[in-house]
């Protein structure tokens, strides 16, 4: 009893981890119908801006503050300066930009590899969250716990933010009839790069929070976002509580298989992602129209 | 013909015509005459590093006309396509080395095999399209990445080595000569384009063009449009896995690598470089691809930062590729 609920602890763990990645990769696809293949860039951008913070002032609480930062302000530029005015322009398909963000991917991977080198790096975890924590009959490290509740505190936040305020509604809106949000004076332009740097910062986010519990490495970015993938298409592109309940499928299909079917360890997500195309190709929770 | 629809139907003849490039057939034929004698007479006058440049960009070009015949021609954007280099690479090794059966019989099977392989995966897999299309052809490569790095009778992440040549005694050759190598893999790359030549000319082929620019119409015009795409994926497959048995030949040894991601994308870039649906394309994406990645690697080692650059240059503002630019402005002139 006690090992399977630590792995189902690490497997909510992990699965809070892939939300933070899949809720910014759905969101801007559910708005901007992009699928941002670079998500997994600004992943790594925070972790490495956040190492680089928590380097200089020892201060893990300030790198995860000014981690994301970095990724805001690429990913706001990315979507603010290209990825839009080639979409307008019309010469440019959602096709076209999904291939642009593959190449963004790999160069940020080579970018890092230039400047930091292929090393392996980590963030030492702040004092206040170290050590373990009785749980249950089973001592788990508090780090993980912390990981967990930040997930679901970001997932309560978002929700609440888009089901209940103005800025939500206007964004429902701006997927819903684009020109008329624009002919009521909200210039959606900005307010979608807003949302793509915000997307972004998440992943960036993520990249930190996981930095003491996984390395940092230049083509980390690359591993997670094929898994954030598997997550937004089981949950449904574009659909917001859907990708969190995908996070928590695929993250415990991925831990408990580590544990219990190491030889499937590799493939079992895919397995599921595939079952899924099967039975439900718009996604598990795919309904007619997008929710975010 | 008023000049707004001779305008657009001028625009659109690249995009529609399998064959836009020449003038004329005649023209087409001379200029294929040209570079096929070109060919034939390279080893003759250049040194042996142009020659394995030569190799490299007829392998890379059979591997993205596969991809061309799915991307280009049936409008399926596909990032998985490299499982499919790693199948047939992985097949002849099976095939040769584990069962020990002759080469002539472990190609055959092994491209009878994958193409068993990749109708089912191509039946879920168009069941989307656009993006997801996308994403789910990746999440199979990665899956069987994955597979690859953790067999162990393959050797895991190591590879299979002792991938065999053809054994050309019989005409008094050796395939290991990289002279006789190069006119093996001409031969077989122009084996493949007949082939595809073959396809995109054919009824067959003139509905995959049709499920590009207008699935709903072909649907309704009676077209078992789900069975098209299968059919196109599998032929494609079939072509990448030719690809990846030259390839494997090539070097002597298959790694799970031929499946990662980049392989995929760099057949991707191969054909948009090029210009997609044009037949000859991706050899002339594949010619570019090569010159540039090896120009790249005598300046830096950094070769990510360098291959995401120009995949993102290429995709925004290249997106009619080489061909598709030159038949722009013979179409403008005439």
């Amino acid at each position: 009893m006690q090992p399977f609920l630590i792995q189902l602890l690490n497997g909510v763990q992990l699965s809070m981890l892939v939300f933070l990645l899949a809720v910014g990769l759905t969101l801007i696809f559910g708005l901007m119908n992009i699928l941002n293949l670079a998500h997994g860039a600004f992943f790594t951008m925070g972790a490495y801006f956040g190492l680089v913070v928590a380097n200089n002032t020892g201060s893990f609480w300030l790198a995860l503050l000014v981690g994301p930062l970095l990724p805001f302000a690429a990913g706001f530029i990315l979507q603010f300066f290209v990825l839009q005015p080639l979409a307008q322009r019309g010469r440019s398909t959602h096709l076209d930009l999904a291939l642009l963000t593959f190449g963004l991917l790999f160069a940020t991977a080579g970018a890092v590899e230039y400047i930091f080198g292929s090393a392996f790096h980590s963030i030492v975890t702040p004092d206040v969250l170290m050590g373990r924590v009785a749980l249950l009959g089973i001592e788990y490290p508090i780090y993980r716990l912390f990981i967990i509740a930040i997930g679901i505190a970001i997932a309560v936040g978002l929700i609440l933010v888009i089901d209940r305020t103005l800025v939500g509604a206007t964004l429902r809106a701006g997927v819903d009839n684009r020109e008329m949000v624009t002919a009521l004076g909200i210039n959606i332009t900005f307010l979608f790069a807003l949302v793509f740097g915000f997307g972004s910062a998440l992943a960036g986010f993520a990249g930190v929070v996981s930095a003491p519990v996984m390395s940092i490495y230049s083509s980390m970015g690359i591993g997670i976002v094929v898994t954030t993938f598997v997550v937004v298409v089981v949950g449904g592109l574009g659909n917001l509580k859907g990708s969190f309940y995908a996070s928590l499928i695929v993250g415990m299909t991925d831990t408990f298989a580590q544990a219990y079917l190491p030889e499937a360890e590799l493939f079992a997500i895919y397995i599921l992602l595939i079952a899924v195309m099967i039975f439900r190709p718009q996604g598990l929770f795919g309904a007619v129209g997008r929710v975010a | 013909m008023s000049a707004d629809v001779m305008l657009t139907s001028e625009r659109r003849a690249g995009a529609m015509k399998p064959l836009p490039l020449p003038a004329s057939r005649r023209a087409y034929a001379a200029l294929l005459v040209t570079i096929g004698f070109g060919l034939c007479a390279l080893p003759s006058f250049v040194s042996g590093y142009v020659m394995t440049l030569a190799v490299e960009v007829m392998i890379a070009g059979i591997f993205a006309s596969g991809i061309n015949l799915l991307t280009g021609y049936t409008g399926l954007v596909s990032l998985g396509q490299a499982m499919f280099l790693g199948f047939g690479g992985y097949g002849i090794a099976i095939g040769t080395a584990l069962l020990g059966w002759p080469l002539w019989i472990s190609a055959p099977v092994t491209l009878v095999v994958v193409a068993a392989i990749a109708a089912p995966i191509g039946a879920i897999c168009t069941r989307t399209r656009g993006v997801e299309f996308l994403l789910i052809t990746l999440a199979f490569s990665q899956m069987f990445y994955g597979a690859a790095i953790k067999l162990r009778w393959t050797n895991g992440s190591d590879g299979m080595t002792g991938i065999p040549r053809p054994d050309l005694s019989l005409l008094g050759m050796s395939a290991d000569n990289p002279t006789v190598f190069y006119y093996y893999v001409l031969v077989v790359a122009v084996l493949s384009l007949l082939m595809l030549w073959r396809i995109v000319t054919s009824p067959f082929g003139s509905v995959l063009v049709g499920i590009r620019e207008n699935e709903r119409r072909m649907m309704s015009m009676g077209y078992a449009v789900a069975n098209y795409k299968v059919g196109s994926f599998a032929l494609a497959a079939v072509i990448c896995a030719v690809a990846g048995i030259l390839q494997s030949q090539y070097t002597y040894f298959v790694n799970p690598d031929a499946m990662s991601w980049q392989m995929s994308g760099e057949g991707v870039l191969m054909v948009i470089i090029g210009g997609a649906n044009v037949i000859l394309g991706p050899f002339v994406g594949a010619a570019v691809f090569v010159v540039v990645k090896q120009a790249l690697s005598m300046i830096t080692e950094e070769y990510n930062l360098f291959f995401g650059i120009f995949f993102m240059l290429v995709v925004a503002f290249f997106r009619g590729g080489v061909l598709g630019s030159i038949s722009a402005l013979i179409g403008k002139r005439q």
